[in-house]
């Protein structure tokens, strides 16, 4: 089993996953059932998480493809930025679904818009999954190919800035492209971090005179910095991708990133910090996920911070 | 100043920072200066920004205890960033970015004054002063610009 194998894996979730979530997600309109969307909701952050993996490990496959006879490499060209459009639609209707799990927990009741907007944004998904699952099933599949060779920009959705050439040379282009997405990425990085300690020194049993009601407010601030994290990292990531695929400190910060933001949930789904009134003391089983988050999210830095030691990365 | 970076730079630890392959030396410190910066900057924003207003229903008073997460954070990070400007003192000894890093650390710093009087007051539950929101924005922006120009000085050297 190898980062190939992987791909070849995970790449089921975004295109199988997106529309089993969505025909949940329908059936929870039918039914007009709380319970159903939310489980849809929970579903699609999921499948958001599973999916930058899976974006990832293709530049493996890429790699191990790349100098067999019988690949088109404009058709891998193609299948890349199709999927990172994808990517972006289903990264966006995962904070969406998020966002609609946090609202749902206000106590002026779920808010109307956020529900329809992932269904909008879902269908959309849907359909880009398909486009570029198909254009990568083509790369190796010959029984399914059309008539002849795929043409240059035959079933290309993405516009051209969305080329990963497109956006590695710009990097190379403007010097100071790389160092200010660095200053970003730590500007996000401790918001993120920020709202980690808030929220579960909370659990843990410090700033006790606030309600966890009151501190749950704050999580999309830690989200916003998640989100910032995720689009500088996917541009580092897109950028010089074969300094991070092989580097083995990248491969644990992924896991690590992985494991808190589907740890993030916990916060939200589960009534055993909800409950969590002023003055008082949380379970210890809400403080033990207290402590693995915090412990989560240092693991990330370190292994971010290690990227050019334990591996090749600049 | 020139002797004085130079005899920095040649005192035992500096020169294992710099010169060590070991994973314990330069990495690690760069690791724990980070971890610093999370804790500092990260509770410097959540302080920032229930000072400007924002995440309302969180009490102000529960705040306190993030000015102890700062200065744990800041101790870490006067030790590291001390490690890891002697290890490169004769470089980063002549870089003006440096330099403006310590400026807006001296202001951020001198800023969390007025918002710690107000949050250790008994008022602090109460309406917040127009002033001290000014003060919580420009503290924003000041945390914000010590990591842009920490995150340069790599490049203006």
């Amino acid at each position: 089993m190898n980062l190939v194998h992987l791909h070849l894996l995970l790449n089921h979730v975004p295109t199988i996953g997106t529309i089993v979530a969505l025909g949940l997600l329908l059936l929870a309109f039918a039914k007009k059932s709380n319970e159903l969307t939310r489980a849809s909701l929970a579903i699609f952050f999921a499948i958001a998480l599973v999916s930058l993996p899976t974006y990832m490990t293709g530049y493996s496959a890429q790699r191990a493809l790349k100098d067999r006879p019988g690949i088109s490499a404009p058709l891998v060209e193609q299948h890349q930025s199709a999927a990172l459009l994808a990517l972006i639609f289903m990264e966006a209707t995962g904070v969406v679904a998020w966002f609609g799990l946090w609202q749902g927990r206000k106590p002026t009741g779920t808010a109307r818009w956020s529900a329809p907007a992932v269904l909008a944004l879902a269908v959309v998904t849907v359909a880009l999954m398909a486009s570029a699952a198909n254009l990568g099933g083509e790369i190796t599949h010959p029984e399914i190919m059309s008539a002849g060779a795929p043409q240059a920009g035959e079933g290309a959705l993405a516009p051209a800035v969305l080329k990963t050439a497109f956006i590695a040379k710009y990097q190379f282009t403007h010097p100071m492209a790389w160092p200010t997405l660095e200053a970003i990425h730590f500007i996000g990085l401790s918001l993120l971090f920020g709202v980690v300690l808030v929220g579960n020194l909370r659990i843990l049993g410090l700033m006790r005179n606030a309600a966890f009601v009151d501190i749950h407010r704050w999580l999309p601030w830690g989200v916003l910095g998640f989100v910032i994290n995720s689009v500088t990292g996917m541009l580092f990531f897109i950028g010089q991708a074969f300094q991070y695929v092989d580097n083995p400190a990248f491969h644990w910060k992924v896991l690590f990133m992985l494991l808190a933001g589907a740890n993030v949930l916990y916060l939200t789904l589960f009534d055993d910090v909800w409950a969590l009134g002023t003055g008082e003391d949380a379970p210890s089983s809400a403080k033990l996920v207290a402590a693995s988050q915090i412990f989560l999210w240092v693991g990330v830095i370190y292994f971010g911070r290690m990227l050019p030691y334990l591996g090749g990365a600049f | 100043m020139e002797s004085f970076f130079e005899w920095l730079q040649s005192l035992s630890v500096p020169t294992w920072v710099s010169e060590s392959d070991s994973i314990w030396g330069f990495p690690t410190i760069l690791f724990l200066h980070s971890v610093g910066m999370g804790l500092s900057a990260g509770a410097a924003f959540i302080i920032g920004l229930r000072l400007l207003g924002i995440g309302h229903p969180l009490p102000v008073s529960s705040l306190r205890v993030l000015f102890k997460i700062f200065w744990g954070g800041f101790v870490l990070n006067f030790i590291t960033g001390s490690l890891l400007f002697a290890a490169h003192a004769t470089t980063t000894g002549y870089v003006p970015m440096y330099y403006a890093k310590l400026a807006l650390i001296l202001v951020g710093v001198i800023l969390l004054f007025p918002m710690r009087r107000f949050v250790d007051s008994d008022a602090s539950d109460g309406v917040i002063p127009a002033r001290l929101k000014a003060v919580a924005l420009v503290s924003l922006g000041v945390w914000i610009g010590v990591i842009t120009t920490g995150r340069l000085i790599a490049y203006f050297s």
